[in-house]
């Protein structure tokens, strides 16, 4: 079984892996994205997975672990396997507006329009998509629910991924103050 | 229901007709609706999921 964390981006992805870390689950990532100001503890990400859809045999390796997965690359995993995805839901001005900071440091980024509307539809498409794979589990959460009440957030995670995981430390590395782009 | 109109072949009308009574439609035109209102949302859908492609591209999340 391999946990999946997944999202849009700057949906609380990154955290979510550093609970899982915090708590005890070995985390399938390289250091090759170091910590910046966007994610000052670092992105917990495999290189592998952003040319998922051009190889995916690699995943195997991650059986026991969790792995970060963006949102699109979702259908990319292979599915002869079994996965339990946590999947980060955000207040999408929030995710938008996080978003346009990393991209003005970011010169060579195509611009995007209307993206709203593209994000929306993407998430309707994999909200559909999601229940009917046989390959996989998930659970939504919800970005807020973690900076209101982590300890919450971390029980219902450990019993999603059924594993006993240390609560307290999950619920520890989650830093309020990093919760820069609030909207409403 | 009034609104625009669209012109459709007397063969192919009764085609969908045929296929839409097989179906459970309870109208012709409710089972062409659906089926237009289906094609449109995965047109657009391919469309914006290039453009979340782009995006993720650009902040370096897909190669």
């Amino acid at each position: 079984m391999i946990t999946i964390v997944s999202g849009l981006p700057r949906s609380g992805t990154s955290l979510m892996m550093q609970m899982l870390a915090a708590g005890g689950m070995r985390v399938q990532a390289d250091e090759l994205r170091p910590a910046d100001t966007h994610n000052p503890r670092g992105y917990y990400e495999d290189r592998r997975v952003k040319s998922l859809d051009v190889d995916n045999t690699w995943v195997a390796e991650a059986d026991g672990a969790a792995l970060k997965v963006v949102s699109l690359l979702l259908y990319e995993l292979p599915d002869d396997l079994q996965y339990r995805v946590l999947f980060m839901r955000r207040n999408l001005e929030e995710v938008l507006g996080s978003q346009q900071k990393m991209l003005a440091t970011r010169p060579e980024a195509a611009p995007t329009t209307d993206m709203r509307l593209h994000f929306e539809r993407h998430l309707e498409r994999l909200s559909d998509w999601l229940p009917r794979q046989k390959h996989l589990e998930f659970l939504e959460i919800d970005y807020r629910s973690v900076i209101d009440d982590s300890h919450a957030v971390a029980v219902s995670v450990a019993s999603f991924v059924e594993q006993d995981l240390e609560i307290d430390a999950m619920a520890s590395v989650v830093d309020p103050s990093l919760y820069r782009q609030r909207h409403g | 229901m009034f609104g625009p109109k669209v012109k459709l072949q007397a063969g192919l009308y009764d085609r969908l007709k045929q296929t839409a009574a097989a179906a459970g439609y309870s109208t012709v035109d409710e089972f062409i609706i659906h089926v237009l209102e289906r094609a449109a949302a995965e047109t657009e859908c391919v469309e914006s999921e290039a453009e979340v492609r782009k995006r993720l591209q650009g902040l370096g999340y897909i190669d």
